[in-house]
């Protein structure tokens, strides 16, 4: 069944990403690092770019099924995750700040999400 | 799962946590440096491969110190270019040398660099053409240099101070440290074929990767071997050499006359370490070929292995300790005896440190190789191995405390969980008779092993307070003999194979050493896989130890608890500062001799497998690595000189 789901944090979500990405990108070539050409870097910007997406379609897709909804948001709290422990062992601390952010937007979107089926639900009864 | 794995899982969340904090923290300015310690520190020049001849590594510098080291920042930074991998590649550990007021670096295409201490500009740069050809059997490989003066140079004349280096073809060139230009009185228009002095059992060119020790005026010099091919091979000989001329003065022979049919190597390929008071040079000695399996050379042999004290200008034999009897573990005697004058009962016993694979610190006599601490012989594991007969006992050095458990470690749960139970079944098929136990045909687990113990670095000594610092290896390996018919119908011809083996030819049995790790390539055992240590040595008293390092896989760091292999050595100073690279995670650090701690750490270009050098230049002090990296630890290689100063 399509509804309509809530697209707030998900701009937020999407600017995490490209922060990940602008980070890994900057290791991966950056012998002062220490991240130089390493496959864990490699890994967390894939991570990262799969999250853009995600969150792109959580942007533009305010139309979707509930499966996807949920796929969506389950992806993209376990993209949080196994980025945020990626960027503990990396021991980059911008990777992990950035992680918080797309937390951030995650709660956004879930909290966001309840509320406005709150408010659907609230102007059904109304009528 | 070990304490420390779950230990660090939950730092791991708290950590996520935090994380907006820590980034925030992160970017914050870095703060101002403070006022830097005292400029009045006597001028100390860095000459040799171990900081001085003593193997010491020891800075009188005083401007950097525990409180101020955090503002520590490059100062400069360089690439010589001499870098490569693949077949030709480069393993570079050269400790640094300032003297003449200038930096000395060796690179592995046998190149010198002469820099300026302050600024790191190129003053001149040499090239011994010892890079060209085929790689012999030490492939691209060095050390650094040596430095020679003479005591009343002639005025006007070149060639009054010298820099040696050695190729991998056996050449040993001098050149003049003002210059760069060839001398050509030393050797035959400034080069010495050492190579052409050791015709015995000749199966490959010898490898002068160390650089050569210096008394007076002359070179006492080793060199490198490849001693798992062959059962025959050159013989370890190590050579005293006018530092003028080049002529040979003295040999000494490690492998006795009658067994040079038998077996070969024996060699010295590590730091010499001289007494400038008394006139002895100290050979730390490796095993005869083949590393593995002796028994072709069951005679005794009791300068293998062993600490050798000869007289420098003569080389005749003074006293000598040998540290493993009958050698088949590859457990080389391999870093420069420290000297140090120890402080006992109201007497000063002159003496000297001898670090060691199997991470024992023989403290003997320098004068009478007599041990000042008691050395035991202690029974140990026989050979079940046809032919074989290993020592009945090896001497065990109980206080000061090795630098490594007593037993091998045990099977790590966390590693043999995620490699569903491999680590543990693994072991099981192996031979584990603890310290000692003799290759095997079906596999032993050899503890500590081939890698250490303490590695060639050695440690580094305050002679003020007679502290002494040492990085330690705490790591199994996997010994294998195989039968020379299934080595053969394996291997063929083949001298090795990328899967550990070695041929030992001309033995009854190859050879595979196979590190003891999983199939994601994690250690099989408990960390941590290395420490740092600090002893006093006038009561033999272990200060304290703590993992060392870091390991870094994929880009990931490990937890700091687990340590790291290391390779390289540390240098201290008398403002209670250890420098040290060595780690496998291409961070140097600076840590506080008085605690261990971590005090300030660096990201470089890739392991830093050298020794730092430290020294003070127009009032301020620096402190130089070479960082090359080493195949061993990980392919990160590089061709960078970096000099930390405070702002």
């Amino acid at each position: 069944m399509v509804q309509r789901h809530s697209t707030r944090g998900a701009w937020l979500i999407v600017l995490a990403s490209l922060i990940t990405g602008a980070i890994c990108v900057y290791d991966y070539y950056t012998p002062e690092t220490g991240l130089i050409g390493t496959g864990g870097v490699i890994l967390v910007a894939m991570a990262a770019a799969l999250m853009a997406v995600a969150a792109l379609v959580l942007a533009f897709v305010p139309n979707r099924s509930c499966f996807l909804q949920g796929f969506l948001v389950v992806s993209i709290l376990l993209d949080i995750i196994g980025s945020s422990v990626a960027g503990y062992f990396l021991e980059s601390p911008i990777i992990m700040a950035a992680q918080a952010l797309a937390l951030m937007g995650w709660l956004l979107n879930v909290i966001g999400d309840v509320a406005d089926r709150s408010v659907e639900i609230d102007d059904a009864e109304d009528l | 799962m070990p304490k420390t794995y779950k230990k660090n899982k939950i730092l791991v969340f708290g950590a996520f946590g935090l994380a907006a904090i820590a980034a925030g923290i992160a970017l914050l300015p870095a703060q101002n440096a403070t006022a830097q310690g005292p400029n009045n520190d006597p001028p100390q020049v860095w000459d040799a491969f171990g900081g001085n001849q003593q193997a010491q590594k020891y800075s009188t510098a005083t401007q950097i110190t525990p409180d101020n080291v955090k503002n520590l920042k490059p100062k400069w930074s360089i690439h010589t270019g001499d870098v490569s991998s693949g077949a030709r590649q480069t393993t570079w550990g050269a400790t640094p040398l300032f003297v003449n007021n200038t930096v000395y670096l060796g690179t592995p295409w046998y190149r010198i660099v002469a820099l300026a201490p302050d600024t790191g500009a190129t003053k001149w740069t040499y090239r011994s053409g010892g890079a060209d050809g085929p790689p012999e059997n030490q492939g691209l490989k060095n050390r650094g240099v040596a430095y020679w003066a003479a005591s009343a140079p002639q005025a006007g004349q070149p060639c009054q101070k010298i820099v040696y280096i050695g190729t991998m073809n056996g050449e040993l060139h001098g050149v003049d440290a003002d210059s760069g230009k060839r001398c050509a009185g030393f050797g035959k228009g400034g080069v010495v074929d050492v190579n052409a002095w050791a015709p015995k059992n000749s199966k490959w060119k010898i490898g002068l990767l160390q650089p050569p020790a210096v008394y007076k005026d002359t070179l006492i010099l080793g060199w490198a071997g490849n001693d798992w091919v062959y059962k025959t091979e050159n013989p370890g000989t190590v050579y005293g050499i006018d530092a003028r001329t080049g002529a040979m003065k003295w040999t000494f022979n490690i492998i006795p006359p009658d067994m040079e049919n038998q077996t070969g190597t024996g060699n010295v390929w590590a730091g010499i370490s001289v007494d400038p008071q008394t006139g002895l040079a100290f050979l730390p000695t490796s095993s005869p070929s083949p590393n593995y399996y002796g028994g072709d050379r069951l005679k005794e042999m009791p300068y293998a292995t062993a600490t050798v004290a000869v007289r420098a200008e003569t080389g005749e034999v003074v006293w000598s300790r040998q540290l493993v009897h009958h050698d088949i573990w590859d457990v080389d005697t391999n870093s420069a005896p420290t000297l140090v004058d120890i402080k006992k009962n109201g007497r000063t016993i002159p003496a000297l440190i001898q670090a060691t694979k199997m991470g024992f610190l023989f403290i003997l006599n320098r004068n009478t190789g007599e041990p000042v601490y008691p050395i035991e012989e202690r029974p140990v594991p026989a050979s079940d191995v046809k032919g074989e007969v290993a020592a009945k006992t090896q001497p065990y050095v109980p206080y000061p405390e090795p630098t490594v458990p007593e037993t091998t470690p045990p099977v790590s749960l966390f590693a043999d969980i995620v490699s569903f139970g491999e680590c543990s079944r693994w072991k099981a098929r192996l031979r584990d008779d603890g310290r000692y136990t003799p290759p095997s045909v079906r596999g032993s687990i050899s503890w500590p092993a081939t890698l250490g113990g303490v590695e060639w670095g050695g440690g580094a000594l305050d002679p003020t307070t007679n502290t002494y610092v040492v990085n330690s290896n705490v790591v199994p390996q996997i010994y294998t003999l195989v039968p020379r018919a299934d080595a053969d119908k394996k291997y063929g011809n083949a001298l090795r194979d990328k899967d550990g083996y070695a041929a030992q030819q001309g033995s009854a049995y190859g050879f595979k050493l196979e590190n003891f790790l999983n199939m994601w390539g994690m250690p099989c055992w408990v960390p941590p896989y290395g420490t740092l240590s600090s002893y006093d040595i006038n009561t033999g008293k272990l200060n304290w130890k703590k993992p060392f390092g870091q390991v870094q896989k994929w880009g990931f760091y490990m937890p700091e608890s687990w340590g790291s292999v290391t390779i390289g050595g540390p240098a201290i100073t008398k403002s209670g500062l250890i420098f040290i690279g060595a780690s496998m995670d291409s961070r140097v650090r600076a840590i506080d001799v008085k605690t261990g701690n971590v005090l300030w750490k660096h990201i470089v270009d890739s392991p830093a497998v050298s020794q730092p050098a430290v020294y003070t230049y127009k009032g301020k002090q620096y402190v130089v690595f070479a960082v090359g990296g080493n195949g061993i630890l990980t392919p990160r290689l590089a061709d960078q000189v970096v000099a930390f100063a405070l702002p």
